[in-house]
């Protein structure tokens, strides 16, 4: 971090999801660069700093981690104001969690929306992917497909013990921040808002969607 | 996930249901815990049971107690215990001084049980527990149950290994509470609570002390909703504006809502912030006070770390805040320190309810009625005592093991107290020589009958009700109800070792081994004994026990 007089960038991000899914896990991996199995169980919100050199742009995420069980979901109004972004995760050995991820979804987008109008950009991850694919197999969902119809600007399979795709999820889901937020510029000037909702996700994301 | 765990091989691959069902025949494979974990050998245990984590023991944290003071103090938890209700309901401020000098460790978890009125529930509802225990309980909490087992205190011995005894415990306290109260289902928060309580009784007494506090002490914060507890970050912040305007501006300047930095420390009952002795330290206090007390750790942390000019220049901003009250200065949260600072916050059960009323009436206008109705809060032990007042048997000790010979070597003694043979055995004078609890074991049990009547004659003058802050005192007393301020209580009195003659450690321990102030007779011997808990201690003028004795128990204080 030199002092330049480079331009910093901050984001609040989210991490949501069912209970037990690894959301504390993924983010101790991403800012820490460990994994523990002696985590506790996070009781409130819990959060962690990450910083990031962008384009000779320095970024700093925020990223609160939220306890998962649903009945916090009475507060999470308070925890998601002003974000960003965010992860909404599941466990791809419990199938249950990951019906669990448009319910979340449904919370997010009710409760948060950008400046434009917008929901913010959220990245899917399917964690412990280490242990199995179950969910991602058997249930017969094609992942692109199921992203583009909720409004998942991409999806990954990670591992926060064995360290897989965890920074490249962050970089996809700070990229469509940053592009959000230069949207979000661009469309205060003429004051109108131009519905690209749609065809910023085929385009743009595509990118993010990796093959399977 | 059978994987390795803390170097141990994880037996998780089965669900702890399966495990805990056979819990009680199972010479099984699991062996202790610790073979389990495999790390017998290098751990360095605590003697908390911490085997690492931010919590575990350190000097710095904590501060010790000479054996002597805990030895006289062990026997006076022992008189209260035996004489419970006597002491509720006539020396209440005794027992609360007593409380927030720390309950000595060996006699913690009975003395929690009976503050908690656990002790009366259970008596009260014999059987309920094993019946509870005996039901397979909804899947739908046992699968959200079972993912919380291995993630509270990982770094505790009990709760380290997978499927060990701990967790099992842990399960069929938890899965009880959802049975017991199938509307309220489990929240995450319990658990730390359990595991608390667990550390310190088995599990039958864990399930009921989770009940009062759920019910009682904390009612509704578990709920579905999770109404009160919000309900109480109001509260909080509505009192700290009076503790410490200057962190009050700069949480509302900032926006930083109460539930993002006190719903863990309230729901865990601060089980999961602070370094272990004040954990303990503090939930002495909260068992017998109630939640005044939690709140008042909470103003006490807000302060110290939000208190000043030169702190919040440091931290301009929402995150910044928010971070630096999750890593709060050790030396705020050391233990003398903080019992210290919580003692003198001028929050009283009043206060906390007054505001309750005022923060009730906004919510009810923003977001109308409450989903959940709670039961009323209780204000501690006294109140809950009188709420529901026991029968004499329910307060009656029941060993779980009791010695067959007196044997006063055993340093087992406290546990085992009371066998009920040696009624006979009336040491008069014993009394005196507080020092060796041990003898307890054989000694007479309180005989039901009449004791209570002579065992605290004189004493109970002054302080019983009104200190209860509570509902008494009508005006804003912020300082006096409450009880406890150091400066006008007598501390120093009530400690038996006075200065002329230094604990009294050794003097006739052999006596008291057996020997152990029957009831009746020693009434009066009792008052000899202990003259420092009677009346005389006032005579004892302050000034010279702060002076002189301020060895001994002055310090312990803090």
């Amino acid at each position: 971090m030199q002092n330049n007089h480079h331009k910093e960038h901050l984001y609040k991000i989210l991490v949501i999801g069912d209970l037990g899914v690894g959301k504390t896990s993924i983010i101790k991996r991403y800012v820490h660069h460990n994994f523990s199995p002696n985590y506790r169980a996070t009781i409130g919100v819990d959060f962690a700093l990450k910083v990031l050199n962008w384009d000779q742009e320095t970024v700093r995420l925020q990223l609160w981690d939220i306890a998962g069980q649903e009945r916090f979901g009475n507060m999470t109004r308070v925890y998601y104001r002003e974000a960003m972004g965010a992860f909404i995760v599941f466990d791809v050995t419990r199938p249950a969690s990951f019906e669990a991820v448009t319910k979340w979804k449904e919370d997010l987008d009710s409760k948060l929306t950008l400046a434009n109008g917008k929901h913010v950009a959220t990245v899917l991850l399917a964690n412990k992917c280490d242990q199995g694919r179950d969910v991602l197999t058997n249930n017969g969902i094609k992942m692109e497909q199921f992203c583009q119809e909720n409004g998942f600007v991409g999806w990954y399979e990670t591992s926060a013990k064995e360290n897989i795709n965890i920074d490249e999820a962050a970089n996809c889901l700070v990229k469509h921040i940053i592009a959000s937020e230069k949207d979000m510029l661009q469309s205060e000037v003429p004051d109108t808002i131009t519905p690209q909702l749609e065809k910023d996700k085929g385009g743009t994301c595509s990118s993010c969607f990796r093959a399977q | 996930m059978a994987k390795i765990e803390n170097g141990r091989q994880s037996v998780d691959t089965r669900s702890i249901r399966t495990i805990s069902s056979s819990h009680i025949d199972d010479e099984s494979s699991l062996g202790s815990d610790s073979e389990i974990n495999g790390f017998t050998s290098d751990r360095q245990t605590d003697k908390y049971g911490f085997i690492g984590g931010a919590q575990q023991y350190s000097e710095a944290s904590a501060q010790d107690v000479p054996p002597e003071v805990l030895r006289q103090r062990e026997v006076k938890w022992l008189d209260m215990l035996n004489h419970w209700d006597k002491w509720m309901i006539k020396r209440f401020d005794k027992v609360r001084l007593r409380c927030q000098k720390g309950i000595p460790p060996a006699l913690r978890g009975r003395a929690w049980l009976y503050l908690s009125g656990g002790k009366v529930k259970r008596e009260q509802n014999q059987g309920k527990f094993q019946e509870l225990d005996s039901q397979p309980g909804d899947p739908k909490w046992l699968d959200v149950i079972e993912k919380d087992l291995h993630r509270q205190f990982p770094f505790h011995e009990m709760f380290v290994s997978r499927g060990g005894h701990g967790q099992q415990d842990l399960f069929r306290v938890l899965k009880a509470y959802t049975l017991y109260r199938p509307e309220e289902g489990y929240c995450q928060a319990q658990a730390p609570i359990a595991a608390v309580l667990l550390m310190h009784m088995p599990a039958e007494d864990a399930f009921w002390g989770l009940v009062q506090i759920c019910e009682k002490y904390l009612p509704g914060y578990y709920s579905p909703g999770l109404e009160a507890i919000q309900l109480d970050g109001e509260i909080l912040f509505a009192l700290l504006r009076r503790v410490s305007p200057l962190a009050f501006r700069h949480l509302e300047k900032h926006k930083i809502d109460p539930i993002l930095y006190m719903t863990e420390w309230f729901m865990c009952a601060f089980s999961r912030t602070l370094p272990w002795a004040s954990v303990l330290r503090v939930w002495d206090m909260f068992l017998c006070d109630g939640v005044k007390i939690i709140f008042r750790v909470g103003l006490v942390l807000l302060k110290c770390m939000l208190g000043t000019r030169e702190k919040l220049k440091a931290c301009q901003g929402q995150y910044e805040t928010m971070e630096l009250l999750r890593a709060i200065e050790p030396r705020y949260m050391q233990e003398g320190y903080l019992v210290r600072e919580i003692l003198e916050v001028p929050v009283t059960a009043r206060d906390v309810e007054r505001e309750h009323h005022a923060q009730m009436k906004r919510w009810k206008k923003n977001r109308g009625e409450l989903n959940f109705k709670p039961p009323p809060r209780m204000h501690g032990a006294r109140l809950i005592m009188l709420s529901e007042p026991p029968r004499r048997q329910d307060l009656q000790q029941n060993p779980t093991i009791v010695l067959e010979v007196p044997q006063p070597t055993l340093k087992k003694g406290k546990e085992e107290k009371k066998s009920k043979k040696k009624k006979s055995v009336k040491k008069s004078q014993p009394v005196v020589e507080i020092p060796n609890p041990y003898p307890l074991p054989n000694d007479p049990p309180p005989p039901p009958s009449d004791p209570l009547p002579n065992n605290e004659p004189p004493p109970l003058p002054s302080d019983p009700l009104p200190n209860n802050d509570p509902p008494p005192l009508p005006s804003d007393p912020l300082p006096n109800n409450d009880p406890p301020p150091p400066s006008s209580d007598p501390l120093p009195n009530n400690f038996p070792p006075p200065p002329s003659d230094p604990p009294a450690t050794p003097p006739v321990r052999d006596e008291t081994p057996e020997t152990v102030p029957q009831t009746e007779s020693d009434s009066p011997h009792q008052q000899q004994a202990r003259p420092t808990d009677l009346p005389p201690a006032k005579e004892s003028p302050l000034q010279r026990s702060t002076q002189s004795l301020s060895s001994t128990e002055q310090d312990t204080y803090l």
